[in-house]
């Protein structure tokens, strides 16, 4: 018989919390009622760009039931500072948002003042009696053009639209370009994109006079930094602050972070003594809550006529939008970063800018900069190989690191700033990308596909190839709290409707070997669980889940001389902790035991995705009809949701690529504010997303996993893309990752590149 | 007839949720939702509140509407069914169980109106074939799973409530 705990690594349990979902159960934050709340909203900008010359409050406090208008007079003048220190730098702290707009409003949506009443319909209301006295300056909207002299700055007193350039050279560009027999190039651009969770952003908090407790509800991703900043912007003690996590509906990146609301509602629940619930409507979040993705990139591919990929050179402008927020310079970092993915590149140059535009600032996304990489650098091997008439996986093939040369580095050479260096800890992508090819039945697909065109059909497949770098350090706590039936966890990472909390009540239980049932993971409240940095980069279950087995470690050390013997011969069995002989103790007697794991760099994994499209020329509507994809996990700690998250992340890709985009005008007004504007995708517009998972270990971690949560997404743009320009051929050429039915109709219809 | 209401008025309606009559006062321009919600049935979730997401769905008179669409007032005199009505004690229903099995969850924030969107199907048309659900199911929207599994979900139970009605 197999003991409790037994396996549940790598099983797959079912998700933990199901019930409580399927009956309506849940909490959510717009769900809590705290005695005596009262609502706010939130006044914004109308305008991308403008002078605000004041701001008229009376008339929305004569509204019966208003309690309290705020503007940026009523409070200090604080920046939302970055929170990662390698996503900071001068010119990044010189363009901070603060928490509501002073002298000049730098996007549609940027908060101008905040409106508190007992009713959240009368708020509504009495904010739009808010009036804003603007005089209009002309906006920056394009990227690729924001740093040209002739355009107006984003922040006139930084004096450049630029934030930041980097640079990044790897072995002999031009040696690598002389000798080509090849050269291919393109501009590629990626669109303006929005996670767009189901639920939309939302506060609630509560300061309690009497004990100086703030309390607030809805942080999720980064509680502790979220907690920390409150304390100093509101002058209160770090133990003096709590924030908890209820129910989250979806996070991808864009939840969490601290925004001006994190700040402005529990400054007025402290202000005003009162419970304050502050509840994102659509059109605000379409607005508010950060944008991502959008970039062009100028790149030139080398190769000889044996298809061997000699170099590239890339230019590219990330755009950070009209601020840059916490998540600091990684809407440039990261696409630097995993431009040059799984090959062997001979020599590469990259310089990428960070620019400023009048739009809603950008911060990650599912998948963040690697999604959009991976974009740029398959399409342009996919051109590659039209040009050398070479089958593209052929073509990746020849050109993938193989495993012999494991690790692998980039190193930075001369002439480079100071940038991340790019560096693969292991893995044999030759084989992961046969797995990859064989999972999805390539060679079918390209039967199928052959048959298809037979037929008059415009059929195509795509196929993209990706390193995603995640779990980043530098470390997460746990703590472990033994008992007689039960074990408790506490975290310090989300949960943001990831199921972590299954996956790491996995992992106690077969470390202790007791039953998944006979262990609680809490991660809810900052009063209560240790320090942790949160959920992101698909950390959480790399990160807290080695500190669990850290902590399991230290358990044992603790537990040997209760037991006489050394910490190598303690075995837990059953719910105790056993020496030779048949002594034992029961976990509640170790006593809370603490683990750490820290973590140097990123984790390296290799993935894929490889889809069928066919595209109906009449009106430019394109369809996924099949989408497989691989990914290494190094190890899976529950197959099952990390199919559900895999196949998920590929669904928004997906979504991402035919259907939905961020527009604006030619004056910086938002076109996707609703969900008529901004299309995802329903189950009619969906392939069953496969997946094949890859085990291929990891050598940096003692659970040996990987990341997973996000994976899905990374190829999706890249392989949608190419899949739609191989359907069409020669009809049109595929330059940016949108392949909505409205560009491909009119990339069908227009005269062809000469 | 009355006059013209004003926005800060407040009007009784009477509105029968889950098998319930409850009282409540609402100022004529409360959407159905936000009273149901503040009636303690918080399972009526807000997605888009512009009738697109579905994660407000309801069943009134057994058909599956958008109660963001909806006033409060328009609900007097109907038959109001949410989540909450779809357990029997502590057994799931055969579609909340198809849920799990399928992983038509993530988040679940969007789940409450996917169920009540394919109840009202199963209820008013049981022998629906596969495109007839795809077509319902796509009339709601799931960030998390992307809504493949809920349609296999919603296979799933349509064929196991025909077997055993
Ligand atoms: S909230 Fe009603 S349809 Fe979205
Ligand atoms: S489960 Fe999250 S939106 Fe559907």
């Amino acid at each position: 018989m197999s003991a409790p705990g037994g396996g549940l690594i790598g099983s797959p349990a079912p998700r933990r919390k199901n019930r409580e979902l399927l009956t309506g159960e849940g909490t959510y934050v717009a769900d809590i009622r705290l005695e005596g709340q009262v609502y706010a909203r939130v006044v914004r900008s109308p305008s991308a760009h403008a002078r605000l010359l004041g701001v008229d409050t009376s008339e929305a406090l004569r509204v019966g039931g208003v309690v309290a208008v705020i503007t940026a007079d009523d409070i200090d003048d604080i920046r939302i500072p970055i929170r990662l220190p390698f996503a900071e730098s001068p010119e990044a702290n010189a363009v901070l948002q603060a928490p509501l707009a002073a002298d000049v409003v730098r996007y549609v949506g940027e908060p101008v003042a905040v409106v508190v009443a007992d009713d959240p319909y009368v708020a509504e209301d009495a904010a739009e009696l808010v009036s804003i006295d603007l005089d209009e300056l002309e906006p920056v909207l394009d990227p690729a053009n924001s740093t040209e002299s002739s355009q107006p700055l984003v922040h006139e007193s930084f004096g450049s639209n630029t934030i930041g350039r980097l640079a990044y050279r790897y072995g002999d560009i031009d040696a690598a370009f002389a000798r080509a027999d090849v050269v291919v190039r393109r501009r590629l651009r990626v669109h303006r994109l929005a996670a767009a969770p189901m639920e939309t952003r939302g506060l609630a908090a509560d300061y309690d006079p009497g004990s100086g407790v703030l309390t607030v509800w809805g942080g999720a991703k980064v509680k502790h930094f979220t907690r920390a900043l409150l304390s100093r912007v509101l002058g209160l003690e770090l133990t003096d602050v709590r924030v908890i996590e209820v129910e989250v509906g979806g996070g991808f990146g864009t939840r969490g972070e601290p925004y001006p609301e994190d700040i402005l509602i529990p400054l007025l629940a402290r202000r005003l003594e009162r419970p304050v619930q502050w509840i994102e409507d659509r059109w605000e979040h379409m607005v508010a809550t950060n944008h991502a993705r959008e970039q062009e990139h100028d790149f030139e591919l080398a190769a000889g006529a044996d298809g061997r990929m000699l170099g590239f050179r890339v230019r590219g402008w990330c755009d950070h939008g009209a601020y840059v927020r916490t998540q600091g310079l990684l809407p440039v970092v990261l696409p630097m970063v995993h431009l040059p993915g799984p090959y062997e590149w001979p020599a590469f140059s990259m310089d990428l800018d960070a620019v400023l535009t009048n739009r809603t600032p950008v911060g990650t996304y599912r998948g963040p900069g690697m999604t959009e990489a991976t974009f740029v650098r398959e399409r342009m091997v996919d051109i590659l190989a039209a040009e050398l008439e070479m089958e593209p996986a052929d073509l990746r093939r020849r050109n993938l690191i193989p495993a012999e040369s494991m690790p692998f580095s980039f190193m930075p050479g001369p002439g480079s700033g100071a940038v991340m260096p790019i560096m693969y800890q292991g893995g044999d992508f030759v084989t992961a990308f046969d797995q990859m090819l064989d999972g999805a039945g390539y060679d079918r697909m390209r039967v199928e596909q052959r048959q298809a065109r037979a037929d008059g059909q415009h059929a195509g497949v795509g196929i993209a190839a990706y390193i995603e770098f995640a779990a980043v350090g530098p470390f997460e706590e746990v703590e472990v709290i033994g008992g007689a039936g039960n074990v408790v966890v506490r975290a310090g990472v989300g949960s943001l409707g990831q199921g972590v909390e299954t996956a790491l009540a996995q992992i106690a239980a077969e470390l202790l070997d007791v039953p998944l049932s006979g262990v609680t993971v809490e991660f809810h409240d900052t009063a209560e669980v240790p320090q942790g940095f949160g959920s992101f980069a698909s950390r959480s279950t790399v990160l807290a889940g080695n500190a669990i087995a850290a902590a399991v470690d230290e358990m044992k050390a603790k537990a040997a001389p209760l037991l006489g013997c050394g910490p190598g011969d303690v075995e837990f069995r059953d719910g105790t902790a056993t020496a030779p002989g048949d002594r034992s103790v029961g976990l509640g007697d170790i006593g809370p035991t603490r683990g750490r794991f820290e973590k140097e760099g990123l984790t390296a994994s290799f993935g894929g995705a490889v889809c069928s499209v066919s595209v109906n020329p009449a009106d430019g509507r394109a369809r996924v009809d099949r989408f497989a994809l691989a990914h290494d996990v190094g190890r899976a700690v529950n197959p099952r949701l990390l199919r559900g998250q895999l196949a998920g992340a590929a669904a928004q890709g997906i979504g991402g690529a035919l259907f939905e985009e961020v527009a604006y005008d030619e004056h910086g007004q938002p076109l996707s504010v609703t969900f008529a504007d901004y299309m995802m995708p329903t189950a009619a517009e969906l392939p069953d997303v496969e997946v094949t998972i890859i085990e291929h270990g990891s050598g940096s971690n003692p659970l040996g996993i990987k990341g997973g949560g996000e994976a899905g997404m990374v190829g999706s743009l890249g392989a949608v893309a190419n899949g739609v320009a191989d359907a069409v051929g020669d009809g049109a050429e595929v330059l940016t990752s949108s392949v909505s039915s409205a560009r491909l109709w009119h990339a069908l219809h227009r005269p062809r590149r000469a | 007839m009355a006059g013209w209401l004003d926005p800060h008025d407040s009007v009784a309606v009477t509105l029968t949720v889950n098998g319930a009559p409850r009282k409540v006062r609402v100022p004529p321009r409360r959407t159905l939702a936000d009273a149901l919600r503040d009636a303690g049935f918080t399972s009526v979730r807000l997605g888009c509140e512009h009738g697109v997401c579905g994660s407000c769905t309801i069943l009134l008179d057994g058909a599956a509407v958008r109660s963001c669409l909806m006033l409060a007032v328009q609900g007097q005199g109907h038959t109001i069914e949410t989540v909450e009505s779809l357990t029997d004690g502590d057994e799931l229903s055969t579609l909340q169980q198809a849920f799990d099995d399928n992983d038509a969850l993530q988040c679940g924030f969007c789940t409450p109106g996917f169920l009540m969107l394919i109840e009202g199907l199963l209820r008013s048309e049981p022998e629906a074939g596969r495109d007839r659900i795809l077509e319902v199911v796509s009339s709601n929207l799931c960030r998390c799973t992307g809504a493949v599994p809920v349609f296999q979900a919603a296979l799933n139970a349509l064929a196991a409530n025909r077997d055993d009605p």
